[in-house]
Order: structure tokens, then C-alpha cells, then sequence
């Protein structure tokens, strides 16, 4: 109410000692304080919209662009930043790739070289023992066939000396005859 | 001189000088013998043939190997041989002779080797046989070689027809070695 004080003290300048007011008058006030108070609500109305409005718009405009900067530049951080994460997860999504494709080859390389080395042993194992049976084998043929040379040998020595020993004149001249039958089915 | 010209020059020379003497079937058939014998014996073809020998002492061996058992004119041919320092020729020379000689005659030398001498009864039979086994008029000259055992090798020019108790043991031996 102590906006509307000086229009109340001009009204009671101005008004005329009346009757007490009743009924609706106490609800309404005095043509004087009304005017008073028109005029001086259209003082303020003019200050506030001639010079306070305008400082507020500024005011409140350039508010409403630092506000709106701020927010675009959060924006574009935020769309930075979600950037930035997401490369930072396929960078990361990559690297666990490569980790794991890694780890997968040299797993299969270990498998390999594991398998490669059972093999090759396998096939070097299979190949000596096929290398000592033929050896073996071949030993016992040549144990075999030197003595069977050598009974050969032996036995053509007894049967040359028993030859020897035992052709007569009859047995040569049996010889004799037998090869010249012999001439005799040859052909020229 | 090529060893052949001169085995041939040695062997025509022996031919025309036995023939001279008309003794050549008798020359040709005592050196093809004495050849054998040179090549039989080993010590008898290393003292005709070592050099630090004077060909003095070879032709006395000679003579006390064959003085009586082969004709003068042999022997005087072989000691023509050994003393031009030919000796280990004798058997190339011999056999030339003796294949010429049987040419001459319209004939081929059969070696026949033997471990026993042959009576002429069974060399006849054999000389027929040959010339039908070869196709040719041959001359039978027989060696006795003990180390044939029994049976006979003939051997006309390049054929050899071998029925000897060492070759059928030698082919046991090949047979017994392949199995």
C-alpha cells in the first residue's frame, strides 16, 4: 500500500469532508484516490515501459543468446564428446578384435606347430623303424646269401675233389663218348 | 711293329721253314703243345721269360724239357723264338701256325682239352663230330688239362663247345650263387 500512499494524500487534499461512507462505498474508492492512483499508475506504466522494459528485453535477450550459446556449444561438445566416445569404443571394440585375433593365431600357430611336431615326429619315428627293418632285413640276406655262398663254395670244393678222385678211364671215356653224342645233336 | 704284325711275321717265318723241311704238320702240332705247356706251367714261363736269365740258360731248359721228346727242328725254332726275346709270345705265335698250317690244308684248328690223352680211335670220332657240330673240315689238336676234370672243351676259332666236369661244376656254382 505504500505505492498508493501519495495518491491517498492527494486525495485527501482535494476530497471534501463527507459522510461516512457505507454499503458498496467502502468497497470502492474515492473519484480522487481513483484518479490519483490512474495517473500514477500511468507514470510508472510509461517509466517501466519507456526505460525498465527495454533493459529487462536486453537484458533478458542477451541472457536468452549466452543461455542459447551455451547451450549450442554444449551441444556441440556433447555431440564431440559422443563422438569422441564412440570412436573411443570402436577404437577400443578394434583393438579387442585385434587382441583376440591375436590370441586366436598365435593359438592356431601353437596348434600347428604342435601338430606339424607330432607329425614329423611320428613320420620320423615310422621312418627309422622302417630304416632299421630294412637294414635288419637286408643283413639277414646277406648273412643268408654269404652262407649260402659258402656251403655252395664247400660243397662245389668236396664234389670237385671227389670228382677229381673219382673219374677213372672208364668214367672219361663215358665223358668222352657222351660229349661226342652230344656234337652230334648240334647243328652248324 | 704292332704285336699282330709281328706274331704273324714270327708265325710265317716257322711256317715256311717247317714246310721246308716238310715236317710242317708235325712242327705246327709239337709247338701248339710246347704253347700249351708255356702256358700251363708257371715256372716254366718265368724262367723263359725273366730277363736276368742269359738266354744261354733259357735254351738249356729247353733242351732238357724237349730234346728227346720233339724233333730237332722244333726245337731249334722255339730257341729261335726265346733267344729273340719273344718267348711270351710262343703261344699267340703256335696257335697262328697251327691255324695257318690247318689253311693251308683247307682245315680249322680245333683246341680240344682233355683231362686224359685220347686214343686216336675216340680223336677220330671227335673230328667227325666237330665237322658236323661246325660245319668245317677241322684239325683236332688235343691238350691234356687236368683241371678239366673229365669230359672235353672244344674250341674252333671263336666257338667253344664246353662238356667238362669243371664247367658243369662252375655253372652249379652260377646256378647255386643266383638262387
Amino acid at each position: 500500500m505504500h505505492l498508493l500512499a501519495p495518491i491517498r494524500l492527494l486525495a485527501q487534499v482535494t476530497e471534501e469532508p463527507t459522510t461516512e461512507p457505507s454499503g458498496i462505498d467502502l468497497l470502492l474508492p474515492a473519484s480522487s484516490e481513483l484518479i490519483a492512483g490512474l495517473i500514477a499508475f500511468a507514470i510508472i506504466f510509461v517509466f517501466v515501459w519507456k526505460w525498465v522494459l527495454p533493459v529487462v528485453d536486453k537484458r533478458l535477450a542477451a541472457r536468452q543468446e549466452a543461455i542459447t550459446s551455451q547451450l549450442t556449444a554444449a551441444e556441440a561438445t556433447k555431440l564431440e564428446a559422443e563422438s569422441l566416445l564412440a570412436d573411443y569404443k570402436q577404437q577400443v571394440a578394434r583393438a579387442r578384435d585385434d587382441a583376440n585375433r591375436i590370441v586366436d593365431e598365435a593359438r592356431q600357430a601353437a596348434d600347428a606347430l604342435r601338430t606339424d611336431s607330432v607329425s614329423k615326429a611320428d613320420a620320423e619315428a615310422v621312418e627309422i623303424v622302417r630304416k632299421a627293418r630294412e637294414e635288419a632285413a637286408g643283413e639277414r640276406q646277406r648273412a643268408a646269401g654269404a652262407i649260402r655262398d659258402e656251403v655252395a663254395a664247400l660243397s662245389l670244393a668236396v664234389a670237385e675233389k671227389a670228382m677229381a678222385g673219382a673219374v677213372d678211364a672208364k668214367a672219361h671215356q663215358k665223358l668222352v663218348e657222351q660229349y661226342i653224342a652230344e656234337l652230334g645233336a648240334l647243328r652248324p | 711293329m704292332p704285336a699282330d704284325d709281328r706274331i704273324d711275321g714270327y708265325a710265317a717265318a716257322i711256317l715256311e721253314v717247317a714246310r721246308a723241311e716238310e715236317q710242317l704238320e708235325r712242327v705246327g702240332d709239337e709247338l701248339f703243345r710246347i704253347a700249351r705247356a708255356f702256358e700251363a706251367s708257371n715256372p716254366l714261363r718265368e724262367a723263359l721269360t725273366d730277363p736276368r736269365i742269359p738266354v744261354e740258360r733259357k735254351m738249356g731248359v729247353i733242351d732238357d724239357l724237349l730234346g728227346t721228346k720233339t724233333s730237332p727242328l722244333t726245337v731249334n725254332l722255339v730257341g729261335f723264338v726265346v733267344s729273340a726275346g719273344r718267348v711270351s709270345d710262343l703261344p699267340a705265335i703256335a696257335d697262328r701256325v697251327a691255324e695257318r698250317a690247318a689253311n693251308a690244308r683247307d682245315k680249322a684248328v680245333a683246341e680240344v682239352r682233355t683231362a686224359v690223352e685220347l686214343d686216336e680211335a675216340t680223336i677220330a670220332r671227335l673230328t667227325t663230330a666237330l665237322n658236323k657240330a661246325t660245319g668245317k673240315d677241322v684239325e683236332v689238336k688235343v691238350v691234356v688239362d687236368p683241371t678239366v676234370i673229365g669230359g672235353v672243351v672244344a674250341r674252333v676259332g671263336d666257338l667253344v663247345i664246353d662238356g667238362t666236369v669243371s664247367h658243369r661244376l662252375e655253372q652249379l656254382r652260377e646256378t647255386l650263387n643266383q638262387r
